[in-house]
């Protein structure tokens, strides 16, 4: 078999890298808060443990965003949907956050306005797409930020949005060149995007595929976040 | 908050910091009982000794050692946690730990690390929640009673119908358990119209397959690949179905995709093997039995029909070029592995020495060859256990060609007695004599027992018993007719079967005593053994 004879198989190789490097960082982000704990209470917080924070999560979502990139570009990327009870699965988006939002002051709230308390979805995939708009959003927040999900006829919408400036103008007029990697010079913002529509796609009932939106304004008035799953 | 202060806790990692850090964590929630462990071997003790409320478990616990996977399946299978119990898979990255798992074993939840104090108690508290909703169901899943468990979740959807999609796979389940197979296929096919998932395509397949709905079975698991077309579990499926329509090459090339996916998987490769040695592709098939070797030593599903299959593979490949010194070591510490590990199994005792001689033959050492097989044969007619046909007929083959022709067919005659009603079998029996005396001696007793299944069906028993009866007394080590008989036995017998029936019941079930544990039909024998001998 051709496989055989490259000597090495990328597959395996960024697996294992992004094993190793999110296990790496899974113990300098433990041993950071370990030490914390130890600091005396006028030295913890500020400025720099809150970007600390936000670019240990930065980070890991970057990773997961390459490996899940990558396994989409050679189709190995599962997709696995079941039912999921939607307050848990916002819940745990947000203790993910945590560090990031105390140490931002950012005031996260959720509201979940549908009849079933379940959401049929593949809960890593669209944890993975979230984590990264919560990132995203918690850097161009001002105070607050809300969670919100609803439904629009048949689908399942999940809304993230800000209290910042918003998404640049030229990011919402070319939001559709993002979603199909068209522009490849709009950088890990465009790169996030790109990914999120890529796994909403992946969600598919009767011949209707999962999307995304980007527009300003909603509740907050800043950046809002929009993910529909069929 | 929960109150975590009586609950036990089960920390399973390979990395001490992780252990440390995690059960820092649970001491934070106001955990007491932290217990850890850094291998699944280990785990697998403790829970052995203690009934642990939560296992947080590492996916990943080091090349060659059992993974988070195998280690929940061997926890379920050996009932070492309760249904109850919380079990959490720990990874650094979900996705590969998803493809290698297996469909019918799931974790409650994975977390995903870097995790926080926060995201954990979040976790937690919501697993309690959802366990405490699902209590009944899983009692009764405990006790292994599916008809409580479709009352209980019967009950729960009646309660709140919000959180009726909680228990589908449950019912599911029930009523494949209960046998209940028309509601199951009506029942599947109603999630598959409305919210397809892996899992129901692939209860959907194995009920045509165990129908013997090859071809339907077919269809639902070519859907289901067009639908989760990364998911390994659902290529083996539609290998069985591929198989049980002869087409062992489409079936070669679904495994060998399920494969790709998912490596990590014993039976997957050691079913790869097999089907790369019946399609002559000994170079896939020694490969796919060299897996499942190496895999085997961690896992639960190790054979020592892996070992033969490597042996039998290896030799393959080299007909006609004898055997290179390494190859002949492979030979040799794969054999001498089934020989040590299998003292008691006459069977594999036989088997590997023939094994091993063939392969001495193949080599060029004939005086060796010849011993061994000497004491292959001694030990042959000592066995009172029946071989399964494959290994009948392996023998035989290898007996012939170490120049015992006389042994050779004498194999064969009792692989005729014993499986001779199935016409496949013949054919394969075929392909290795043309002895009249071991090709004709079964006619007459099939025929009889064929006679006597219609007899049977038609309500005529004593007809059919006699029939049954007169096609034993030709072939009395044939699974199917002792079987049969012994069922019309039962069947005339009534509530209280007389003494004599009974005696007569026990010597059928005692002539097949050798079936082997492989064989399809062992399941219906043991279930009449309880019956007429008790437990």
């Amino acid at each position: 078999m051709s496989q055989d004879n490259q000597g090495l198989d990328f597959s395996t190789v960024i697996a294992s890298t992004v094993h190793d490097l999110k296990n790496s960082l899974s113990v300098l982000i433990q041993t950071h808060n370990q030490w914390l704990a130890r600091l005396p209470a006028e030295l913890q917080g500020g400025t720099e443990q809150g970007i600390m924070e936000h670019e240990f999560s930065h980070l890991n979502g970057m990773l997961v965003q390459l490996l899940g990139l990558y396994k989409l570009g050679v189709n190995q990327l599962p997709v696995c949907p079941d039912y999921h009870e939607l307050d848990d699965f916002i819940e745990a988006q947000l203790a993910a956050q945590q560090e990031v939002l105390l140490h931002r002051d950012i005031l996260a709230t959720w509201r979940i306005d549908t009849a079933s308390p379940l959401g049929f979805f593949d809960r890593e995939l669209v944890a993975s797409v979230v984590g990264n708009v919560l990132t995203n959003a918690t850097r161009y927040a001002g105070h607050a930020l809300l969670i919100s999900i609803e439904e629009e006829g048949e689908q399942l919408v999940i809304s993230v949005n800000d209290d910042g400036t918003g998404y640049p103008q030229r990011m919402l007029e070319r939001q559709h060149d993002y979603v199909q990697g068209i522009d490849a010079q709009s950088g890990s913002t465009g790169l996030g995007l790109y990914f999120a529509a890529r796994i909403a796609a992946l969600h598919e009932r009767n011949g209707v595929r999962g999307r995304i939106e980007i527009a300003n304004g909603g509740a907050l008035g800043g950046g809002l976040f929009r993910l529909y799953l069929p | 908050m929960l109150q975590y202060g009586q609950k036990s806790f089960l920390i399973v990692d390979d990395f001490t910091d992780f252990r440390t850090s995690t059960r820092s964590m649970l001491r934070e929630l106001g955990v007491r009982d932290v217990d850890t462990a850094d291998s699944g071997e280990q785990a697998l003790r403790m829970c052995g000794q203690k009934r642990y409320d939560f296992v947080l478990q590492d996916f990943h616990l080091g090349d060659g050692k059992k993974n988070g996977q195998q280690v929940l399946e061997d926890l379920l299978l050996d009932k070492l946690i309760s249904h109850e119990c919380v079990f959490i898979m720990v990874t650094a990255e979900s996705s590969q730990a998803i493809v290698l798992s297996a469909i019918e074993h799931e974790p409650d939840a994975y977390l995903t690390k870097p995790f926080n104090r926060v995201g954990l108690a979040q976790r937690l508290e919501k697993l309690v929640q959802r366990k405490t909703l699902l209590k009944p169901i899983l009692q009764a899943l405990d006790r292994g009673q599916p008809a409580q468990v479709l009352v209980a979740c019967a009950e729960l959807c009646k309660q709140d119908p919000r959180f009726a999609p909680l228990c589908l796979r449950y019912r599911a389940d029930a009523l494949r358990d209960l046998n209940r197979f028309d509601e199951l296929e009506k029942f599947l096919k109603g999630i598959l119209a409305s919210r397809p998932q892996p899992w129901v395509y692939a209860a959907l397949g194995n009920l045509m397959l165990k129908r013997g709905q090859h071809a339907q079975a077919q269809g639902v698991f070519e859907q289901a690949l067009k639908a989760f077309p990364i998911m390994p579990s659902l290529y083996d499926g539609m290998a069985e179905a591929l198989i049980a329509q002869g087409e062992s090459k489409r079936a070669q090339h679904m495994l060998e995709e399920a494969v790709r996916l998912s490596p990590l998987a014993v039976r997957r490769q050691a079913a790869l093997g097999k089907l790369a040695l019946e399609n002559a592709d000994f170079d896939s098939a020694s490969k796919a039995f060299r897996h499942a070797v190496s895999q085997g030593q961690s896992s639960r599903y190790k054979s020592a029909e892996s070992n033969l299959g490597l042996a039998q593979a290896l030799m393959n490949k080299n007909v006609g070029n004898g055997l290179d010194a390494r190859t002949r070591v492979e030979i040799n510490t794969v054999l001498s592995e089934v020989a040590k590990e299998h003292v008691e199994d006459q069977g594999l005792q036989v088997r590997a020495r023939l094994m091993k001689a063939a392969s001495l033959q193949q080599a060029g050492d004939a005086e060796t060859a010849a011993k061994l097989t000497e004491q292959a044969m001694q030990r042959l007619e000592k066995m009172d256990q029946f071989f399964s046909v494959e290994a009948a007929l392996t023998v035989a083959k290898q007996l012939q060609q170490l120049g015992q022709d006389a042994a050779g067919s004498s194999i064969l005659k009792g692989c005729v007695e014993t499986y001779g009603d199935d016409p496949k079998v013949m054919q394969s029996v075929a392909k290795l004599t043309d002895d009249p005396t071991v090709l004709g001696a079964v006619t007459e007793a099939v025929d009889l027992n064929r006679q006597g299944v219609r007899s049977y069906q038609g309500g005529q028993l004593s007809e059919a018993l006699g029939m049954f009866r007169k096609a034993l007394a030709l072939q009395p080590k044939n699974i199917s007719i002792a079987l049969n008989t012994a069922q019309a036995l039962l069947r005339i017998g009534g509530e209280v079967t007389p003494p004599a029936l009974l005696q007569e019941c026990r010597n059928c079930l005692t002539s097949v005593g050798g079936i082997p544990k492989s064989d399809s039909r062992y399941e219906r024998y043991r279930k009449l053994h309880l019956r007429v001998f008790g437990a």
